[in-house]
This record gives C-alpha cells, sequence and structure tokens, in this order.
C-alpha cells in the first residue's frame, strides 16, 4: 500500500474510495461482534461467502463481516443493504434461503424479521426496530456498516477526513476551541471535560508528552469500548491522532485487555495499515505531526482502569493506583506529561471535527453533550448496546428502547455507572441521563453499565452482589477500601444470611462515609455507592432483613422456606423429581413434603409446579 | 510563600510544603502510621485525613502527601475528621489490637477497642513501611506486596527466603505492629549489632550515641555496617535529620598536638570466655562476665536494671559467682591476681539479692582478699547478714542442663565434690591489658612486663613514672587495680607533670651525649641508633645535633659512631679512665693493706 504523501493524495483516495463503495449498491452485512461470534456468526458469513462465490454472484453482491451493532440479544444479525433489511437469529442454514429470496429476489423473509415484543408488529427494516428507532448512533453508528480489517470502508465512511482537515488548517488551539466548544466530557467514567484535560496537558513544560487510550473496561457487564475496538479501531486511532496533535504528543499507547483478543488484533491491524498508509508513523501526511501507537495488553484488572494504574501497569509496575494530585496531565506515564482518555472519548472527536463543535453541542443537555453508550442488560425484554443522546429520561431507555420489562413484571430499579453505581428506584426514572443528575441521585454515568432490575430483585443482595466485585476487584492498598469495603460487605452477607443485627444501618453508613472520604482512588471512593443508594431508596427491605428476618423478594436463602401448599398440590411428582437435594418426599397422587433440613432454596420446585403448589415465603 | 487558614488562624508557609509538615510547623498535631520522612508519602493507612476546604468544597485528603493551596482552609481536627479518623484507627486497630503505635492513636481518639474482630492471622496493618525502605531506600526489593483487596500480603517473591535480602533490618525496625520478622524473609545468618557499651547484651543501630554522657554527646555512624558504607543506598538517616547534620564525607582526621608530657591510661580488657572452656567457652548464653552483670544492673543498661537471663529474659533464682577466673592461674592463664574481683563480686552478689530478694548468690572462690579501707567490713556484711553463700573451691565445670546449669566443684572446706544448679553464672574473668596497649608502648618506646602490663621506672619509688621522660603512667594500663587506687595514681601523675611543667625546665641525667660538630662526618649511624629520636641531622651546621631533653643517656650513639665525634657528658674517655685508675687504685690500697 503506498504511503500519502501529502494530504492532496489522501483527499484523491478518498474520492476513489467512495466511488467505488456507490457502485455496489446491493450487499449484506453480518455482525461479528462478540455477541454475535458466540452465537454464530462466524458460520454464518462464511456460508454467505460460499452461497454467493457459488451462485458466481460474489462479484455484484459484496458480504462483509462488520463489528457488533449493539442488539446482541438478536445475533447473530444480517442486515442487506442498501435496503437495511433487518435479519435476526440467523443461522447458517438460513443462508441460501437469504441469498436466493433476498439478495437475488428482492423478497423479505418473514420468518426472519423482529417482531416487536410491545405491538407483536413483524419489523423489517434496521431503522424501525424500536431498539434502533429511539437510539442516536453517532459514533456506533458505522459500526455495521464496516469491515473493521478493511481500512477502505472506514475511509468510505469519511475516516481520516478530520485528521486530514487539522493537519491542512487547524493549529492545535484551534482543535481545543473546536472540542471545547463542544463540550465533550470523558466518557471513562468521571466525565471531565476533554478540552480542559487536553489544554493542561499541552500546557506542560516537560516533554514527551504521551496519549493514552483506556480500553481496559473492567466493568462487568460491559462491551462499549470493546465492540468499538473490534468494530471501529481507526475511529479511535484517528481520534488519538487528533488529540496527540492538539496536545503535542508523538507517542501514544491504547492500553487494552488481553482478554479482548479481537479487539487487540484489530486495533493492531488498523495501527498496521494506518501506519503503511501514512496516516499514523512519521511525518503524516507529509507534515511535521508524527505519532506512533502502541498497543499495551493489560491483564484484566478491574482497578487497572483507573488511571493512575493503568500508567502504573504500562510502566510495568504493579497495577495500583497512586494519590493524585500530581494528575497525570502534570505527571504521568514515566513521569511526563499524560493525557489518557476513554475508548470512546476518543472516537468521539473525529465526528466533532467533521461536523463541528455546534453540531455535537446541539445534542444533550445544558453540561452533557453529545451521546452515551449504554449496556442495556438486567431484566428488560432488549438487551444490548444502545447509544443515546445525553438528556434521554432513563424511563425512555428502559421502556422504549429496551423494551420494558420481561414477563409483565414491574420495574423496580436501574443501576447506571458499573458496580459502584448507585440503584435508582422506579419512582426516579424521569431523570434525564446527565452526568449531575445521575450524580444527584447518588449513582454515576461511569462507562455506561445499566442493570434494569424487577421486583423480584432484592436489593440488599444487589448491593452485596455488585460490594463483592469491587472488594474482589480491590487493589487492597489503601485502608478504607480494604479493610472498610470488606467488612461492608461482611456485614452485607450477614444481613442476606439472616444475622442482620440492630445498629448494622447505621454502621453500613459510617463505614460508607469514611470508604467514601478517605479511599484513596475512585475505586474505594465509589464503592459504597450501591450500599449507600439501596438504603436511601429501599431501607424497608434492609429492615425487612434484619428486623422480621425475611426477604421481601424471597431472593436471600437463609431468609425463605419452600413448602407445599397442600390444597393446590396434586401430587404430580414433578418437584419431587425436580429436587436435586431430594428434600421432596410423596406417592403419586399423595400431598407432598419438603423436607426442611435437606432443602437448599434452590427454587427448582417452585419452577416447576404447575399447580402454585409450591410457595416460598 | 503560601498563605491558608491551619484550623482558623491564618499561617504562611513555603510553596510544596504538605499539610503534615506545615501543621507540625505550626504545633499541630496530626496522626500518621504509613507516613516516614524518609520516603515519599505512602498515603494508604489514611489516618493524617484532614478537611480541605477550596472554594467553598470540603473534600478530605491525607495531609501527608497533600501539599497546602493558597488560599484554602485546613481543618485538622474538626468533627467529621475524627469521626473518618476514628473508623479507619478501629479498622486498623481490628488487625493489631496489640501494637503500640495504633493504640496510642486510638486512644487519642478515644477508642479503647475495636467494635471489628481480626480477620488476619498476622497483625500486619500493610502501612508499607516495611516495602517501601527495601524498595526505595535499600533498594534491594526482598519483600513487596502480593494479592490483592483483603488478601493483600507482604511477603518475599513466592513466599520463599530471600537471596537478595541483606538482612539489614530496616524493615523490621519500620515495622509499626512488630510482625515484620528479618528471619521470616532471609535464611542467611543475621548477624545483630551488639552494642559494645552494653557488653553485646543488647543490639544498638549503626547511628547511635557511643553511651550515655559520651563526650560529645554526639551520634556517631558505625561504617562497618552502615548500609551507606556498604552498599551505597539508604540515607535514611540523612533524610531524617532535620539541622541536616549527618555528613557521609566526613572522616576520621589525625590531629596532631605539641604536648610536654603524655599521661598513659589505656585502661583494661577482660581475659576472654572463649578461653575458659571449661566453663563453656562462651557457647552458655546465661554464663556472662563480671562486666556484664555490671550493665544488667545498670538502670540505663539492656534490662533497665532488671537482673534477667540474656537468653530468655527470665529472672535467675541463682546466680553463681566465680572468682579468679583466669587469675592467679600460671599453668594456663595469667599467673597474677586481678585485685578487683574479690570485692566487686561481694557488690554484685549484694545488688543482685536486692533486686531479686528470693535470689541466690552463690559465690565460689579460692580464699577473698580484702585489702583495702572498710574492704573486710563490707565482705563480712554481705555473708553474714545478706546470707550471700561463699563455697571455697574453683569450679572445674559448668554443664547445661534443661534450662539451667549445674556447676561442679569440690569444696575444699570438706574435701567433698559438690554440684550447685543455677539459673546463671557470672565469671570474674581476669584484667588484661587492653587490646593494642603493648603495640602503643613499643611506639612509645615504653617497656612492658611479662603479661603486657607497662612498666614503671621503680616499682616504690617512683610508681608513676615510665621509662621514658615525660611519660606517666595510670591506672590499669600499667596494673590491674581498682577504683581508689587508679584515681590516686592517676593524680599521682597529673601532679608530676604539673611538677614538671612548674618547673619550666627538665632535670637531665648528668651524661647526656653531645656532639662534636667539626668531627661529625653527618654519616647519621648515631640517629639510627638513638631509641628515643633525640637526634637529627641539622643541615646547617652540618652536624647532627641532640635534644638534651629527649636524650636519656643510654649511650648507644656513641657506641656507634665511627669518628668519635659523639661524647657523653660526665664520661667522656678521660673520665672514663680516671674511674677506671680510681677503682684499680682502690684495689691496689685493699690488696696492699691486707
Ligand atoms: C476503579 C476504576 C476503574 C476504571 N476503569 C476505567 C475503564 O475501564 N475505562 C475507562 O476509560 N476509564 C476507567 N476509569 C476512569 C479512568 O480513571 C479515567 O478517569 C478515564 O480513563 C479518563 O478518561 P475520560 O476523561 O475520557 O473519561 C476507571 C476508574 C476507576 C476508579
Ligand atoms: S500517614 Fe498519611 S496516609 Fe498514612
Amino acid at each position: 500500500m503506498a504511503k500519502l504523501a501529502n494530504i492532496g493524495d489522501f483527499e484523491k483516495l478518498m474520492e476513489t474510495v467512495k466511488a467505488g463503495r456507490e457502485s455496489s449498491a446491493r450487499s449484506v452485512t453480518v455482525c461479528c461482534g462478540t455477541g454475535c461470534v458466540a452465537s454464530g456468526a462466524h458460520d454464518v458469513i462464511a456460508k454467505f461467502q460460499e452461497e454467493l462465490k457459488t451462485r458466481k454472484i460474489d462479484a455484484e453482491i459484496s458480504s462483509k463481516a462488520t463489528g457488533c451493532h449493539g442488539f446482541c440479544e438478536r445475533g447473530p444479525l444480517v442486515v442487506v443493504f442498501p435496503d437495511r433489511i433487518f435479519y435476526q437469529r440467523v443461522s447458517a442454514e438460513d443462508v441460501p434461503e437469504i441469498v436466493d429470496e433476498t439478495l437475488v429476489k428482492d423478497k423479505v423473509i418473514e420468518r426472519l424479521l423482529y417482531s416487536d415484543p410491545v405491538s407483536d408488529e413483524k419489523i423489517t427494516h434496521e431503522p424501525d426496530v424500536q431498539f434502533y428507532k429511539r437510539q442516536q448512533r453517532i459514533i456506533f453508528g458505522s459500526n455495521g456498516m464496516i469491515d473493521p480489517t478493511d481500512m477502505d470502508d472506514y475511509i468510505g465512511l469519511d475516516g481520516y477526513a478530520a485528521l486530514a482537515k487539522v493537519l491542512s488548517d487547524h493549529s492545535s488551539d484551534d482543535v481545543l476551541d473546536v472540542i471545547e466548544r463542544s463540550g465533550l466530557r470523558g466518557r471513562g467514567g468521571a466525565g471531565f471535560p476533554t478540552s480542559r484535560k487536553w489544554r493542561i496537558t499541552g500546557a506542560q513544560e516537560a516533554t514527551p508528552k504521551y496519549v493514552i487510550c483506556n480500553a481496559d473496561e473492567g466493568d462487568p457487564g460491559a462491551f462499549q469500548d470493546r465492540s468499538l475496538c473490534e468494530g471501529n479501531p481507526h475511529s479511535i486511532l484517528e481520534g488519538m491522532a487528533i488529540g496527540a496533535y492538539a496536545i503535542g504528543a508523538s507517542e501514544a499507547y491504547i492500553y487494552v485487555r488481553a482478554e479482548y483478543p479481537l479487539a487487540c488484533k484489530h486495533l493492531e491491524i488498523a495501527i498496521n495499515q494506518a501506519e503503511d498508509r501514512g496516516l499514523l508513523g512519521d511525518n503524516i501526511l507529509g507534515t511535521n505531526f508524527s505519532l506512533k501507537i502502541h498497543i499495551k495488553k493489560g491483564a484484566g484488572a478491574f482497578v487497572c482502569g483507573e488511571e493512575s494504574a493503568l500508567i502504573a501497569s504500562i510502566e510495568g509496575k504493579p497495577g495500583e493506583p497512586i494519590p493524585r494530585p500530581p494528575y497525570p496531565a502534570e505527571k504521568g506515564l514515566w513521569g511526563r506529561p499524560t493525557n489518557i482518555n476513554n475508548v470512546k472519548t476518543w472516537a468521539s472527536v473525529p465526528y466533532i471535527i467533521n461536523r463541528g463543535a455546534d453540531w455535537f453541542a446541539g445534542i444533550g443537555t445544558e453540561k452533557s453533550k453529545g451521546t452515551m453508550i449504554f449496556s442495556l442488560v438486567g431484566k428488560v425484554n432488549n438487551t444490548g448496546l444502545v447509544e443515546v443522546p445525553m438528556g434521554m429520561t432513563l424511563k425512555e431507555l428502559v421502556e422504549e428502547i429496551g423494551g420494558g420489562i420481561p414477563g409483565g413484571k414491574k420495574l423496580k430499579a436501574v443501576q447506571t455507572g458499573g458496580p459502584s453505581g448507585g440503584c435508582i428506584p422506579s419512582e426516579l426514572m424521569t431523570i434525564p441521563i446527565d452526568y449531575e443528575e445521575l450524580a444527584k441521585v447518588g449513582s454515576m454515568m461511569g462507562s455506561g453499565g445499566c442493570v434494569v432490575m424487577d421486583e423480584d430483585t432484592c436489593m440488599v443482595d444487589v448491593a452485596r452482589y455488585f460490594l463483592s466485585f469491587t472488594v474482589a476487584e480491590s487493589c487492597g492498598k489503601c485502608t478504607p477500601c480494604r479493610e472498610g469495603n470488606g467488612r461492608l460487605l461482611d456485614i452485607l452477607v450477614r444481613i442476606c444470611g439472616g444475622d442482620g443485627k440492630e445498629g448494622d444501618i447505621e454502621l453500613l453508613k459510617e463505614l460508607a462515609g469514611a470508604i467514601t472520604d478517605g479511599s484513596l482512588c475512585a475505586l474505594g471512593k465509589t464503592a459504597p455507592n450501591p450500599v449507600l443508594t439501596t438504603i436511601e431508596y429501599f431501607r424497608d427491605e434492609y429492615e425487612a432483613h434484619i428486623k422480621d428476618k425475611c426477604c421481601p423478594a424471597k431472593v436471600c436463602k437463609s431468609l425463605i422456606t419452600y413448602s407445599i401448599v397442600a390444597d393446590n398440590c396434586t401430587g404430580c411428582l414433578a418437584c419431587l423429581k425436580a429436587c436435586p437435594a431430594g428434600a421432596v418426599s410423596g406417592e403419586k397422587k399423595q400431598v407432598h413434603v419438603i423436607d426442611q433440613a435437606k432443602c437448599t432454596k434452590c427454587g427448582a420446585c417452585y419452577e416447576v409446579c404447575k399447580f402454585e403448589a409450591v410457595s416460598v415465603e | 510563600m503560601i498563605t491558608f487558614k491551619l484550623n482558623g488562624t491564618e499561617v504562611e508557609v513555603e510553596e510544596g510544603t504538605t499539610i503534615l509538615e506545615a501543621a507540625k510547623e505550626h504545633g499541630v498535631e496530626i496522626p500518621t502510621l504509613c507516613y516516614h520522612p524518609a520516603f515519599e508519602p505512602y498515603q494508604v493507612c489514611r489516618v493524617c485525613l484532614v478537611e480541605v476546604i477550596k472554594d467553598g468544597q470540603s473534600k478530605l485528603v491525607p495531609s501527608c502527601g497533600y501539599k497546602v493551596e493558597e488560599g484554602t482552609e485546613v481543618l485538622t481536627h474538626s468533627e467529621l475528621v475524627l469521626k473518618r479518623r476514628r473508623t479507619i484507627v478501629e479498622l486498623i486497630l481490628a488487625e493489631a489490637p496489640n501494637s503500640e503505635r495504633v493504640l496510642a492513636i486510638a486512644k487519642d481518639l478515644g477508642i479503647e477497642k475495636s467494635r471489628f474482630e481480626s480477620k488476619r492471622e498476622k497483625e500486619c496493618i500493610l502501612c508499607g513501611l516495611c516495602v517501601n525502605a527495601c524498595n526505595d531506600i535499600i533498594k534491594v526489593g526482598a519483600i513487596g506486596f502480593a494479592k490483592r483487596g483483603t488478601q493483600r500480603e507482604i511477603t518475599t517473591p513466592y513466599g520463599e527466603f530471600s537471596d537478595v535480602c541483606s538482612t539489614c533490618g530496616a524493615c523490621a525496625s519500620l515495622c509499626p505492629t512488630g510482625v515484620i520478622k528479618v528471619e521470616e524473609i532471609s535464611d542467611s545468618e543475621i548477624k545483630p549489632i551488639l552494642s559494645e557499651f552494653d557488653a553485646n547484651l543488647s543490639q544498638r543501630p549503626c547511628i547511635y550515641v557511643p553511651f550515655p554522657q559520651a563526650v560529645p554527646n554526639r551520634p556517631v555512624i558505625d561504617r562497618e555496617n552502615c548500609m551507606y558504607f556498604k552498599t551505597g543506598e539508604c540515607r535514611i538517616c540523612e533524610i531524617v535529620c532535620q539541622p541536616e547534620a549527618i555528613k557521609y564525607d566526613q572522616d576520621e582526621e589525625i590531629t596532631e598536638e605539641e604536648v610536654g608530657a603524655v599521661i598513659v591510661a589505656t585502661g583494661y580488657d577482660l581475659y576472654p570466655i572463649e578461653r575458659m572452656k571449661e566453663y563453656g567457652g562462651g557457647e552458655y548464653t546465661d554464663v556472662i562476665d563480671g562486666l556484664q552483670f555490671e550493665r544488667l544492673l545498670s538502670a540505663s543498661g539492656p534490662t533497665q536494671g532488671e537482673v534477667r537471663r540474656p537468653s530468655d529474659g527470665r529472672i535467675p533464682k541463682r546466680v553463681a559467682f566465680f572468682a579468679c577466673v583466669g587469675s592467679r592461674d600460671p599453668e594456663h592463664h595469667c599467673s597474677y591476681c586481678s585485685k578487683i574481683c574479690c570485692m566487686y563480686m561481694v557488690k554484685h552478689a549484694l545488688l543482685y539479692k536486692e533486686r531479686v530478694p528470693d535470689g541466690e548468690p552463690v559465690i565460689f572462690s579460692i580464699d577473698v582478699r580484702t585489702s583495702g579501707k572498710g574492704y573486710e567490713e563490707f565482705y563480712t556484711r554481705a555473708k553474714e547478714e545478706a546470707g550471700i553463700i561463699y563455697i571455697r573451691g574453683k569450679p572445674s565445670r559448668i554443664i547445661k542442663e534443661g534450662d539451667g546449669y549445674e556447676v561442679w566443684a569440690i569444696n575444699t572446706v570438706t574435701g567433698k565434690q559438690i554440684r550447685v544448679r543455677c539459673d546463671m553464672v557470672v565469671l570474674s574473668t581476669a584484667i588484661i591489658p587492653t587490646v593494642g596497649a603493648p603495640e602503643l608502648a613499643r611506639e612509645m618506646r615504653i617497656p612492658v612486663d611479662e603479661h603486657g602490663f607497662l612498666s614503671e621506672v621503680h616499682p616504690k619509688l617512683r610508681p608513676v613514672e615510665s621509662l621514658v621522660r615525660g611519660f606517666f603512667l595510670a591506672g590499669c594500663s600499667q596494673a590491674p587495680k581498682d577504683i581508689p587506687d587508679t584515681v590516686a595514681q592517676a593524680s599521682a601523675a597529673a601532679s608530676k607533670v604539673l611538677e614538671m611543667f612548674a618547673r619550666g625546665e627538665i632535670l637531665a641525667e648528668p651524661h647526656i651525649v653531645w656532639v662534636d660538630e667539626d668531627k661529625c662526618a653527618t654519616c647519621k649511624v648515631c640517629i639510627d641508633a638513638c631509641p628515643y629520636e633525640a637526634r637529627e641531622l641539622d643541615e646547617e651546621k652540618k652536624a647532627v645535633v641532640v635534644s638534651d631533653a629527649l636524650c636519656q643517656g643510654c649511650g648507644c650513639c656513641v657506641a656507634a659512631c665511627p669518628t668519635g665525634a659523639t661524647r657523653q657528658k660526665n664520661l667522656d674517655d678521660e673520665q672514663l679512665s680516671r674511674m677506671v685508675e680510681a677503682i684499680f687504685e682502690q684495689e691496689k690500697e685493699h690488696s696492699g693493706s691486707d
């Protein structure tokens, strides 16, 4: 691949690529994000290629494996362009039919269409799917259209145009001004204004300066960053290049967890391609600006996502946070000024340069601009990755995009922000997605976790669950986080185990206060959030556990008993057969009995009984 | 300079000062645990949290690492600070309920006991002082943190003995809970640095004041053991010394002083226990010498004056004292009597009895020599009133028996073989010349006796003068003696010096030498021959000259001089032949009269 000698060369290349793209009007894309791959997407794309080839139509109709489309719940996903006919849960066996019917004859296959869970209506076109309809897919939008290993796909969608634009006529101050006016804030959690961080780093006297992309993504259940690295790596590289240009850095690192092999691979391919083309490396597009991007694979500790721990990890030291100040902007990697941003923050930059600060600032709320990608999971009909404009309410997110709660259950709470976010009760669902608004109710934006909980969720158990994660992931360096969070967990375990004591709630709050105020890094400081918010909004559940020794949601095993309702029992033996502990006894057509001494409270009997004859109290 | 409000008062500090340092400067105490002035603040214990109010917003920060900012308000003991500090200290106390450091901090905060139960096996609070010392100060890295979260621990790589540990002990000495043990880190032999002043009964650091009331009362660095001199790393003392008094490049200096007289007072050493094979030869920890026992009795000693066994710190219930260990034994050891033992043993036995009223002192001796004013009375009182047991006989062996000892001896009064069990033995080992004293004497050309003690001119008439003019003797350099005798001799030596100085001139021997400058061939043979360095070549005169004050009139030079230029006053050839003649004449007269 020839190196582009200057900006003119690049513009020519872009024109050629775009012209080539338009001619191949019909194409098919298969989502090969991690979720779809797990459900067989590789077989689907292979089958497409084979079928197109045997029919000798592979020249006219292209097929491509793309990054994650977000609707993982329904994978493998297939989209037929240009009409964007949307097939879901596609298997390799369906492929010949799709080729024959849709690709050749232009006919829609009803069977593979997505039916709306609310209206039961079959939806033909991708943008009409409720899940996508309410989204505003900007940084995620291209994922479904490009093959992440093909650089031309990215260039065909204006890729690297922003970098070329910046290099041709922007000073570093110009770039900083655009980013400042756009109102972009860090997507890694804290929401620090990106331009301010860049300015501080840029203003430092010490050199060299470094730029880091934080792709550690340690939050359980989050895979936004992974999907971007896998699906659109060039957008991240381009954003980093623009940032490095504005800051005055010529070396950069992407810190990505080694458990993301595909992300590592695609990033590596993208870096090599960009270097070959002269879009990275020395004298980019013939200018004085050079940037070398390295990939550093992390071993996958949650705390290594914290910026100072991440830097320590790159330096080869144990991944433990160090006290700030000094901030990385002043003293970061190898003691030099370092600017660290999240994957999504970097990926937002090219769009802002291309479409303008005002366009970006026009999306969202007064203080939170642009879009946010959530990983929507839990008790919600449509799970997956969703990109929504800031300012959308949680209710809209859960009900309109998420399609509501399955099984007609009631929404109880939504937890945002990853394991250390707070649980927001259903009464507060009208708050908009906004850094400050979420913080006000005791939660946070975090890196975009969104766990939906229904009425069957025990909030004490939820707090215990999230805390058990942060306790396990704490580096253990400072007292409040190590000892304090450990003690918090002990108490929660005790409460869930039926050994709660008078005064436990106060002790939890006291400890949480010391941890929040006293911890060295944000892992510790935020870990008590789930505890504090559940006490705040669901105090009665704690009291029920402690005083009445009962779990209202009937989740905590030590506090529930399963028994047979004699009036309803038909003696069908179903529960007896299902019980793995052999705790159910009884004869056919006789009322069964559960031996409480043997019962492990697994709930299997409850699940299988068709006559509501198993009660749980 | 930066101005900020410290607990309501406006104060000024230099830029870059941490809140902790600023507070200290202004007399405000903030508790700390993981902080050490020699390290970059590690900021993990969070005991030092203080409240900082900036732009109307309050937050808690660790004062040990947080730098003071202009215009902020700092509250070191606000209600919030105390509340948070208490919780944190309780969390720490739960894991270190016996640490005095932690207990003291807890007590100041009104905490008697932690509400939390200990969960860890070791009383480690993970403050990191040991790890940081090993890594950043000693730069060895023998220990580090392993695992994470509540499992975090301090260990060597793979939990195996470290092969890089230098057993310097920095880790253990900094540990606030005492949980760090060098012997758990390294299996190399750990050589503790023993306090010379405490007769090896206690340990001392590498930088130390040699003994209380040392003059000057300043610490010295033991270069042999100091990590900085050994490896070039550490420098902790330099960092913590606020007056910046530590200077590693300070070298020993040799100063030359012109003096008119020298009093030689070298002191003495004790005959090494190692030579007394029959008494364990130094292998038995609780068989010690008199000086060691003296340290045990001292209020500033290793046990603060309590009599305790070096081996296990137990109070010994029976202590045997042996007299004449190495003294009065011409066949094996020293032939002379060390003179002071009999009396100090009485003192030791009495003091032991006083400190341990139910203790039993038993003294083994050949006989008891109490020559001195009031000595006999003292001895009698000890024996008769204090109930100190005297056994006549020199023990033949000490045998280790269980956790005590058995002394084998013959009671020469009854002629019976006896075996006495005891917990500890104090050996009154012989007084011998200080190591190096004979060499010093040789330098000074002062003769020594067969034992190495310096010789006086005349034992009765001139007991404080040495054979070299201007050199006087005092104390045990000359012979074993007790304190009164030493003081008397030292005073006498001083008087002799004063007498010499007062006269302004020295009485020379009548037959010192002179040089006939015309005859001197400047061959310098006489200079080499002179044992007193009384001769030198005078370049101007082109002849050897003699210092009248140094010349002792020994005549070596006269015999050596090949030209006959050197001559002895009052002993020239003519005088000599006259003397010879006179003698012969007397002979003749005598024989004539016969
Ligand atoms: C425990 C912990 C884990 C974190 N994990 C991540 C992460 O996985 N990805 C990330 O981008 N930021 C993470 N952060 C936030 C980073 O410290 C940092 O704020 C962020 O990378 C800055 O980028 P931004 O300004 O673009 O948000 C984490 C913070 C903490 C305290
Ligand atoms: S002394 Fe400041 S955090 Fe430990």
